[in-house]
C-alpha cells in the first residue's frame, strides 16, 4: 500500500504493477494544483471540477506513455490545461454566442463577442474586477490560456508552449497580443484612475 | 536611441531579470515611464482567484474516479529477452571455457616439449641439479653407478690380468677406453659437485684407464705390471668399491650436454 510519502515515480511503478491504489497518491497530491489552473482557463467551478477528473482519467489511461524522466507534476498539469481548452471549446460550440469581427487571422480561431456590458457601465458600477473578466474573456482561447499561464501561474514561455503543442516563440507571441488587447480593453480604467 | 518596442517591454516585465533591456530602462527615461506604465497596468490585473477547495479535495476526487479505473495488468516480464540473455551467457561462458581449455592446453604442450633436464647427481647427498638443455643438443646420461660398476669390473680383471694373454688385454682396453670417455663426463660434472673424495677417485682412475687405453705399443708384461701396482699403491680398487657402496642404484646420476651416446 502506498502512503503520501511515495514519490511520484514509485506511485506510477506500482499502478503500472497492478496496483491502482497507488494512482490514489497522485490524485490527491495533484488535484488542488490541477483545479487552479483548470479555474483560471475554464472561469467556472464546475468546469474546472469537470477538467480535474478529466485529466486525472486521461493521464491514467496514458500513464504507460509516462517518461520515468518527466516529471508527473507537469506531465498531469499539462493534460489538464488541454482538458480545459478542450472544455472551453466544448462549451463554446454549445453557446450560441454570435462570432467576434475581430478573428485573429494568426490564430484562426474565432474571438468570442464580449457579451458583457460596456466598459462605460461597468466603471460606473465600480466592477473593475468584472471588466478585467470580460476584457480577459475577449481574448482567443489561445492568448488567454498563454496569458493565465504567464500572468498567473508563472509558466515560462517553454512551458506555456508544451501545455498548448505551440513552440515557445508562438506562446511568448501570444502573450503579447494578450497583454496588448487586455491593455486596450481597459484603457478606460486607466482614464480614470 | 531607439527606444523599446511593447514586446521588449513587456518580456521585461514577465522576466525580471537585469538584462540589456533593463539597463536600457535605467538610461531612458521615455522607455521608463512607458514600462512603468505597463507596470502598473499588469500589476493590477489582479483576476479572481479560483475557489478553495478544503484538504478533502483530493480525495474526493479520487473516489469518484477510482470506480471507473482499471486495474493494470502486473506487467509481464520479457520472457524472450529473458531467453535471449540466458542464451547469450550460456553462449559467452561456452565461448570462454573453450577458449581456457585451448590456452591450458598451450601451456601443457609447452611444459612437455622442453628438453628433458636430467640431474646430476655427483654425490649421493646432493640434490639433483636441473639443468635445462636447448632441445637440439643431445642429452647423455651417464650413471655414476653404473660407471663405477663397470670400473671395478675392469680394474678387478686388471689385478687378475696375465700380461702374456693377448685374448684377455685386447677387450680390456676397449674397455678402458670406452670407460675413459665416461669417466670424463663425470670428471666435468664434478666439477660443479662438492663431493672432493670422489673426484680425487675419479681423476686417479682417469689417469689409469688413460694409461691402460692409450699405451705406446701395447701393454706388455712391464706395463701391466706398473699399472698393477699403481692400482695397488693407490688402493683405487678399494676406493671404487667404497665409494660405489655409498651410491644407491638410482638414475639419472649425471648428465652432460655433450654431443655423444649413452655410455
Amino acid at each position: 500500500m502506498f502512503r503520501m510519502g511515495t514519490n511520484d515515480h514509485e506511485a506510477i511503478r506500482a499502478v503500472l504493477d497492478g496496483d491502482k491504489d497507488a494512482y490514489g497518491v497522485l490524485v490527491k497530491r495533484h488535484s488542488q494544483s490541477l483545479f487552479r489552473v483548470a479555474f483560471r482557463i475554464t472561469r467556472n467551478d464546475s468546469d474546472a471540477e469537470d477538467v480535474v477528473q478529466e485529466a486525472f482519467l486521461r493521464g491514467y489511461r496514458k500513464l504507460e506513455g509516462f517518461e520515468s524522466r518527466s516529471n508527473f507534476g507537469t506531465w498531469i498539469y499539462r493534460i489538464a490545461v488541454r482538458c480545459a481548452l478542450d472544455k472551453i471549446g466544448g462549451r463554446r460550440r454549445d453557446d450560441s454566442s454570435r462570432v467576434a469581427d475581430e478573428t485573429d487571422p494568426e490564430e484562426e480561431q474565432v474571438q468570442v463577442a464580449d457579451e458583457g456590458a460596456g466598459p462605460d457601465r461597468l466603471l460606473l458600477s465600480g466592477e473593475i474586477g468584472s471588466m478585467q473578466e470580460v476584457a480577459l474573456r475577449s481574448l482567443t482561447v489561445t492568448e488567454r490560456t498563454a496569458f493565465v499561464l504567464r500572468h498567473m501561474e508563472d509558466c515560462t514561455s517553454e512551458e506555456i508552449g508544451a501545455a498548448l503543442g505551440i513552440p515557445p516563440n508562438a506562446a511568448k507571441q501570444a502573450v503579447f497580443r494578450a497583454v496588448r488587447k487586455l491593455r486596450s480593453r481597459l484603457a478606460p480604467l486607466r482614464v480614470n484612475r | 536611441m531607439s527606444h523599446l518596442s511593447q514586446k521588449e517591454l513587456i518580456e521585461q516585465y514577465y522576466s525580471k531579470e537585469s538584462t540589456g533591456v533593463g539597463l536600457h530602462i535605467e538610461d531612458c527615461a521615455e522607455c521608463a515611464a512607458a514600462y512603468a506604465e505597463l507596470e502598473s497596468d499588469l500589476d493590477e490585473m489582479q483576476f479572481s482567484d479560483p475557489p478553495a477547495r478544503d484538504a478533502g479535495y483530493g480525495e474526493r476526487v479520487w473516489q469518484s474516479l477510482s470506480g471507473s479505473l482499471p486495474a493494470y495488468e502486473r506487467r509481464k516480464r520479457n520472457w524472450l529477452g529473458i531467453g535471449m540473455m540466458r542464451g547469450l551467457s550460456f553462449a559467452t561462458a561456452c565461448g570462454l571455457l573453450v577458449a581456457g581449455a585451448f590456452y591450458a592446453g598451450i601451456i601443457w604442450e609447452q611444459k612437455h616439449q622442453q628438453p628433458t633436464t636430467t640431474a646430476v647427481n655427483t654425490s649421493p647427498s646432493a640434490p639433483a641439479q636441473e639443468h635445462p638443455a636447448p632441445p637440439k643438443e643431445r642429452i647423455v646420461v651417464v650413471v655414476l653407478s653404473d660407471h663405477l660398476d663397470r670400473s671395478e669390473r675392469l680394474l678387478v680383471q686388471l689385478k687378475h690380468a696375465d700380461a702374456g694373454s693377448e685374448e684377455m688385454l685386447s677387450p680390456l682396453r676397449d674397455e678402458a677406453r670406452s670407460l675413459l670417455a665416461a669417466n670424463r663426463i663425470c670428471q666435468q660434472n664434478m666439477k660443479q659437485g662438492d663431493d672432493p673424495a670422489l673426484a680425487t677417485a675419479l681423476d686417479r682412475l682417469d689417469h689409469l684407464l688413460a694409461q691402460l687405453a692409450n699405451r705406446q705399443g701395447g701393454l706388455d708384461a712391464e706395463a701391466l705390471s706398473q699399472l698393477q701396482d699403481e692400482m695397488k699403491s693407490d688402493s683405487l680398487l678399494f676406493e671404487v668399491r667404497v665409494l660405489r657402496s655409498r651410491i644407491p642404484d638410482r638414475r639419472p646420476a649425471m648428465s652432460d650436454r655433450s654431443e655423444g651416446g649413452t655410455i
